[in-house]
């Protein structure tokens, strides 16, 4: 599937007009795209570093994962569409940055995780029932795989 | 005065030969500056969890207490993290960081937080926990998680914004911005 035409649609369209006409809106989505950052992360740290038994360890995992998942959705809806908006000012670079490739495979990856396979498993069954070291695998894949989508985020600007 | 003294000793670590290899580094600089972003998820993650808690937000089931308590520890990890290599990215480029406009404001927003957590914590310490475990806690309590959330995301917008040239002194600028900016030559031009 060639992706290029829609990149090239994407620079023209409205959305790259508007990011690419307004330096300083595009800093704010930016910020906020940052904030969103630090949200999401700490939601998918503080439910991770629970199921490895680090943190909270007198409040039941259960409880953690119940908590956090409505604001890691806030946040994962916020850094998509600051997200979009900012792809939009420089999309044609973007599909040639292997580093965006990288990431947005994570990406896909995570919410395919996240969706699929972390939270139908941790709030469909009691947390004693499931083997310890399936748990630990859960979380550190989790760590793993957000730190390399934020890590290849950052490093789009760098490439 | 001030700023006369803040850009010499921008000027003294400038002049040093590990601020420049730093600066210059192919990829040492994007490592620490990369680390310094990406342990927002850590420091102001916790952060954001703890503050949430104050507004009634989340962990309702759980005491604020022990919310807080609990993620003290990995905030302050994250904190002393952030601080280290906020540092290193000062050394690195001392100069133009000393006259930016938004390293200014972020520093006086960082003073302000740091203040209100004092007296947040000094709060939390006074109170006999009659309210911990109500999913909202008392009203002076959830302005000043509030207040600490706007603060911080503060921080971090300013922060963001160093990197960006719109107010540096080489640009024309209006006179109080290059005295807010502490550019001490271009100022001069103006007696």
């Amino acid at each position: 599937m060639e992706l290029l035409p829609f990149f090239e649609w994407l620079e023209a369209s409205a959305l790259g007009e508007a990011a690419k006409a307004y330096g300083g809106v595009f800093a704010v989505v930016q910020m906020f795209h940052l904030l969103a950052l630090a949200l999401l992360g700490g939601t998918v740290i503080l439910g991770d570093l629970r199921l490895l038994g680090l943190v909270m360890t007198d409040v039941p995992s259960e409880t953690v994962i119940r908590n956090t998942q409505k604001w890691f959705n806030a946040a994962l809806a916020l850094i998509a569409a600051s997200g979009i908006f900012m792809s939009g000012a420089v999309a044609i670079k973007l599909y040639y940055n292997e580093m965006y490739w990288a990431k947005m495979t994570g990406l896909g990856l995570g919410i395919a995780f996240v969706y699929g396979v972390r939270r139908p498993l941790l709030l469909r069954f009691e947390h004693a029932t499931i083997n310890p070291w399936a748990l630990r695998l859960l979380a550190v894949t989790s760590l793993i795989i957000w730190f390399s989508v934020a890590a290849c985020g950052r490093w789009i600007g760098f490439s | 005065m001030l700023n006369e003294l803040l850009l010499s000793l921008a000027h003294w670590l400038d002049a040093m030969p590990w601020s420049t290899a730093l600066h210059e580094s192919l990829y040492l600089y994007a490592w620490v500056e990369s680390t310094h972003v990406l342990t927002l998820m850590v420091f102001l993650g916790m952060l954001f969890i703890i503050d949430l808690r104050m507004l009634g937000l989340i962990f309702t089931d759980v005491p604020a207490s022990t919310v807080a308590d609990r993620l003290d520890v990995p905030m302050l990890i994250g904190f002393a993290v952030m601080v280290a290599t906020g540092f290193i990215l000062y050394f690195a480029i001392p100069v133009r960081t000393t006259q930016s406009l938004w390293f200014r404001i972020k520093v006086v927003l960082l003073i302000a937080a740091g203040i209100n957590a004092l007296l947040f914590r000094a709060r939390m310490k006074a109170a006999d926990g009659s309210w911990d475990r109500d999913p909202k806690p008392p009203k002076r309590l959830r302005v000043a998680a509030g207040l600490s959330l706007a603060l911080w995301a503060g921080v971090v917008m300013t922060g963001r914004t160093i990197a960006y040239d719109w107010f540096d002194c080489h640009k024309q600028l209006p006179y109080l911005l290059y005295w807010a900016a502490g550019c001490v030559d271009e100022m001069a031009q103006f007696e």
